[in-house]
């Protein structure tokens, strides 16, 4: 009977399990806060085929051990308080994980990782110290291939639309690309700023612009004299949640919003592109700041 | 802030983050394993080797690529293999190759290093892995059998012998046996049983590992960490640390060492290459065939090799190696 629930019972309690947290995630859009676009549908196809496989142990009885049983190396099936330790470390953390999650990092994760407000500094510490110094203006490209949209990240809400020029094709006007509210504002990610602070093309479809941005607000507490400045925060990941760092574009308004920390905020603005200690920063001018719901993909990527 | 704040609701992020993202590669891995279990049989396997020539050594170590298996599994197998009588030298390069050079290790890897440089980390780990392996297929070619294997291993290793492998009467295992006599239908079953077993059996290193890196990465401040990650031979040196206690798998400990976006290039590289060659479950594993001091001796020479090797590879290939993480930065 024992032999019987660790071989069959347990196994296919797991599987089920981690099917059902894998298409749950995935079908209720929660995988979002997770994981970029390309690694998705392998969560999707794998808790297909794990439910597939509860299936198969439901169905049909286990004939053997769980391999070659004189030689397995499966060590942690040998003896009973093995097996009960290991379905509890498969089971219980996933599943707990899975109902207590909020989906999102909070204060402490973007105050440990530090803002970032310079693009060049999504290099890791050890490369920027082999990296030569980035000048205050990137050059203009100049091959014809080049175009802003190329420029632009490839996740962004503005440049998510963007088409690939042709090779001897002009650039197309930024109103072809950048995506607009219905009374002509700029809909701008907190990257986009962030890039067209270092990208001199990119700066003139933005500068001097009326923009719309959400993020989250967190204080500014290194680069604000008069205390009109805060944050607006957005957490880029380059594969999942667990490599995500905060990227941050300055709003300067008449005062800073009394909303508590990490409240979803919508900007709405000028981009403006001052040079400061040395570097050129991305500052929306902020006319209006207002509290708002998260957008659908709360992580950048 | 202090050195260490933990809070559940960040962990918990990370943890998902890195099991979402780790899991549909472990279990394309296992089952791979599985069919390979059910439907390849050790003799079949060994007999595509070579005598007992250098040219057995160096095809050993490809072996992986049609025959893949995680590091756990390879140290088993071998095991069937030298009681077979299979060259101790051929045995050592695939014990020691496979669980790097594999389809699945190649696609895991860039897969978590997208954005990271992936074809450049993923193609260091596949060829570093294969020569340290080689090299260690070629040392074991001219050292004696008794000064490598236990007592109990080289009774047998001696015992059969013939140019590349004596196929022995097939051992009274309950799991091949019904997998030899099987129909196909039934062997399917038997496939999926075997995935199953060495996908939950790995997943409980891969939650373990889980736990580890998000408390690393949510709950220890980064500035504490960050003149260790800055300081190449200090990063390369505590990421090999780390992966030999983490003993995780090495289809998915590319993902472990891709969350670790403070350390260099060169430490995940470490980080990637020694950890299928020793960690801490091998350590125990190797004793079950090789003797101890020489278990110990390996991991300590791997520890220094894979270190400068990888940092020799950081210094050459300099910022070039770190992977730009989007096109702009290119």
């Amino acid at each position: 009977m024992m032999n019987k629930i660790f071989s069959r019972w347990l196994p296919c309690a797991t599987l089920a399990a981690w099917s059902s947290v894998l298409l749950y995630f995935y079908f209720s859009g929660r995988i979002h806060a997770f994981l970029i676009p390309s690694f998705r549908p392998y969560v999707l196809l794998a808790g297909l085929v794990m439910g597939v496989m509860a299936m198969v142990f439901l169905i049909f009885p286990a004939d053997a051990n769980c391999c070659s049983a004189a030689e397995c190396g499966h060590g942690l099936s040998r003896i009973v308080a093995g097996k009960v330790l290991t379905f509890l470390i498969l089971l219980v953390p996933v599943t707990a994980a899975a109902m207590r999650s909020t989906d999102s990092f909070g204060k402490d994760t973007v105050l440990n990782r530090v803002e970032i407000t310079d693009v060049s500094t999504l290099r890791s510490p050890a490369a920027q110290k082999n990296m030569p110094p980035a000048p205050v203006d990137l050059p203009l490209p100049t091959n014809g291939n080049s175009s802003t949209a190329s420029a632009v990240p490839a996740s962004t809400t503005t440049a998510a639309s963007a088409p690939a020029p042709a090779a001897n094709a002009q650039p197309a006007p930024p109103q072809d690309y950048l995506q607009r509210t219905p009374d002509g504002r700029i809909v701008a990610e907190v990257l986009d700023l962030l890039y067209a602070a270092q990208d001199n093309a990119l700066r003139k479809d933005f500068e001097g612009k009326p923009v719309e941005l959400i993020g989250q607000l967190m204080p500014d507490t290194t680069n604000n004299p008069n205390g009109t400045r805060f944050k607006a925060v957005r957490m880029f990941m380059t594969c999942c949640a667990a490599d995500a760092r905060p990227v941050a574009a300055l709003v300067e308004g008449q005062s800073a919003p009394k909303l508590p920390e990490m409240t979803w905020v919508k900007v709405t603005g000028t981009a403006t592109f001052p040079i400061e200690n040395g570097r050129r920063i991305a500052v929306l001018k902020a006319d209006k700041v207002e509290k708002c719901n998260p957008p659908e993909e709360t992580m950048l990527y | 802030m202090p050195w260490f704040t933990f809070d559940l609701n960040n962990f918990v992020v990370s943890f998902l983050g890195v099991l979402f993202e780790g899991v549909p590669f472990l279990l394309l891995g296992s089952i791979i394993s599985g069919f390979v279990d059910v439907f390849v049989s050790p003799e079949r396997m060994a007999r595509l080797l070579p005598g007992r020539g250098i040219g057995s050594v160096f095809l050993s170590g490809l072996l992986g690529l049609i025959f893949p298996m995680c590091e756990c599994g390879s140290v088993i197998v071998i095991r069937r293999f030298i009681r077979k009588g299979l060259p101790l030298s051929a045995a050592v390069t695939y014990m020691l190759a496979s669980p790097i050079v594999s389809p699945i290790v190649a696609v895991s890897t860039f897969a978590a290093f997208q954005r990271q440089g992936p074809w450049v980390m993923t193609g260091l780990r596949l060829v570093l892995g294969y020569f340290l392996a080689v090299g260690a297929g070629l040392v074991a070619r001219r050292a004696k059998p008794e000064s490598i294997l236990l007592p109990s291993m080289l009774g047998q290793t001696t015992a059969r012998r013939r140019s590349g492998l004596t196929v022995a009467t097939a051992p009274t295992q309950e799991f091949s046996d019904l997998a030899a006599s099987s129909s196909v239908s039934k062997k399917l079953l038997l496939a999926v049983q075997s995935a199953t077993a060495d996908f939950l059996d790995v997943a409980f290193f891969l939650i373990i590992g889980a736990v580890i890196a998000s408390v690393f990465n949510t709950a220890v401040r980064q500035e504490v960490i960050l003149p260790l990650a800055a300081n190449a031979p200090l990063a390369i040196g505590s990421m090999m640390i780390l992966r030999f206690l983490l003993a995780i798998c090495s289809t998915t400990d590319a993902f472990i060492a891709a969350s670790f976006a403070t350390f260099p290039s060169a430490a995940k590289l470490a980080f990637l290459v020694f950890g299928p060659l020793f960690d801490f479950k091998l350590l125990f594993l190797y004793g079950v065939i090789f003797r101890r001091r020489l278990v110990f001796l390996f991991g300590i020479v791997m520890f220094i090799l894979v270190g400068l090797i990888c940092w020799r590879i950081g210094i050459i290939l300099g910022p070039a190696f770190e992977g730009a993480p989007h096109p702009l930065l290119r």
